[in-house]
């Protein structure tokens, strides 16, 4: 594989980027910017919420009203991390985001 | 026993029975639940300390997730978990068939216990825990309760015939009373009897006019009527004291007899007879099939009314008497074979006769059917041999 072959996955992933969905666009950024692991922060919310439909509940409550007192990150991670700004996506986009979320980090079906 | 005493002898019983058995099937739920109780206990402190283990592993699990995929396996229990919407995360249960509402329970051959997660590791909020239930200590309470339940049930009978006995009493002493009157009675009717009957058939009929014949008639059948009451009387009272003359013969001049018997008690009351008799083989003792027939018409003349028919028609296996008396309503019908009972008060009689016609058919498996219609009358069909079987 050579220099073709670099510019092939440069190119899929650039397109997976603008054109992925909800979660892929709004979400896998800004956390790969502040550095911030999703496997990390979906584990912690599953500790809190436990079922599908109250995580997906308690976290857009989050994104849209966030605080420390509604993170389910502890007090560790806000040494680091300042609170995130309110999300301004539509409710659409936010529940089509946390879909996302749900199917890619979920337990149910991936334990042997 | 008297069919009356016997009914209400039934009747007591099957109370008795139907309040006891309740109170024993309840007893013994009452046990059996304490039982599993126990037993669920018992087993629920083992089962507090595999839930302990399992949850520590649950948390390492959590914690390296998805680099560790497999759930954590222990060969004393298998186990499940459910996150808080009741869905299913993963199990090695046998039985998925789960109540989130109890702590501990038993269900298809194993017994199930539920923590509810502080955390929720995994995303689950309860942690099942199954064993199965080996049932030794259901043969064992089983065993006892059959035991219990064999004694419970004898105690019971016993205590059931006694009481049973206590209430029918009274009823038995008024019976043997009349009995006992009915007794002394007959013994004391029979020399008059005899001696009113003889002298009237000692008369000749021929020597006398018009007026002192109907006059020595009517004495005939006040006589015959006491005779055939002194008959039913004896019956009662001797019954089974004299040994049975069972035979096989033809029914058909017995009836014509008997007939003949009562024709004098027929025109007093201007009744009409027709009759059509066939011969018609029986096996049975001649003296009580006469107190079978007699009954039969005497009701059949008695419950009649003046100017009346009775038909009477004898077939191989088959009689039939038919009147056209007043009738009999159903619920009088329902008791018509009960001893002491008469359809129509305003009549004489003890009301044996169709107790007696009940004994002397069953005791020969005979089939004995009434019908009644209030107004038109009244019809009695009495089978026997391949009548009964063919019916």
């Amino acid at each position: 594989m050579g220099m073709k072959g670099i510019s092939l996955v440069l190119i899929l992933l650039g397109s997976n980027l603008v054109s992925g969905g909800s979660f892929d666009r709004n979400c896998v950024p800004c956390h790969r910017h502040e550095k911030v692991s999703l496997r990390k922060t979906f584990m912690n919310a599953l500790l809190v919420y436990s079922g599908e439909k109250n995580m997906k509940a308690g976290l857009r409550y989050f994104l849209k009203h966030p605080s420390r007192d509604t993170s389910v990150m502890g007090d560790e991670f806000f040494r680091t991390h300042s609170i995130k700004r309110p999300s301004e996506l539509s409710d659409a986009e936010l529940d089509e985001a946390l879909d996302e979320y749900w199917e890619r980090y979920k337990v149910i079906g991936n334990l042997e | 026993m008297l069919r009356s005493e016997r009914s209400s002898l039934r009747r007591f019983l099957l109370l008795y029975w139907l309040l006891t058995l309740s109170l024993l099937v309840l007893a013994f739920t009452v046990y059996y639940r304490s039982q599993e109780r126990i037993m669920l206990l018992e087993q629920k402190a083992r089962m507090v300390d595999y839930a302990s283990e399992q949850i520590k592993r649950l948390a390492r699990l959590h914690r390296y997730f998805p680099e560790l995929r497999t759930y954590p396996r222990d060969s004393r229990f298998r186990s499940a978990i459910y996150d808080l919407e009741y869905r299913q995360i993963f199990s090695t249960m046998q039985s998925n068939d789960v109540d989130f509402r109890k702590d501990i329970y038993r269900r298809d051959g194993v017994i199930h216990y539920v923590k509810i997660l502080d955390k929720y590791y995994l995303g689950a909020k309860y942690l099942f825990i199954e064993t199965p239930d080996n049932l030794h200590w259901y043969r064992q309470m089983m065993w006892k309760l059959g035991i219990a339940g064999v004694m419970a049930i004898l105690l019971l009978a016993l205590v059931g015939l006694y009481l049973a006995r206590l209430f029918t009493r009274p009823m038995r002493r008024s019976i043997e009373l009349l009995d006992r009157f009915i007794k002394d009675t007959t013994h004391e009717l029979n020399t008059p009897l005899s001696t009113i009957l003889t002298n009237v058939e000692g008369i000749d009929a021929s020597s006398l006019d018009d007026r002192q014949r109907r006059k020595l008639e009517r004495i005939e059948v006040a006589a015959r009527t006491v005779s055939s009451l002194y008959d039913d009387l004896k019956f009662v009272t001797l019954e089974g004291k004299r040994p049975a003359r069972e035979e096989e013969f033809d029914f058909a001049p017995l009836l014509r007899e008997r007939l003949e018997y009562f024709e004098g008690m027929m025109r007093a009351k201007g009744i009409r007879l027709e009759s059509s008799i066939r011969s018609a083989p029986i096996h049975a003792d001649r003296r009580l099939l006469a107190r079978v027939v007699d009954n039969l018409l005497s009701n059949a003349i008695k419950y009649n009314r003046r100017g009346g028919t009775i038909r009477v028609r004898l077939l191989p296996g088959k009689l039939r008497i038919e009147d056209t008396g007043r009738g009999i309503s159903k619920v009088a019908l329902s008791e018509i074979f009960e001893r002491y009972s008469r359809f129509d008060e305003s009549e004489g009689g003890f009301g044996l006769g169709l107790d007696i016609v009940r004994r002397i058919v069953d005791r020969y498996g005979f089939d004995l059917k009434i019908d009644s219609e209030e107004g038109k009358g009244t019809w009695v069909v009495l089978r026997w041999g391949n009548e009964v079987k063919g019916k």
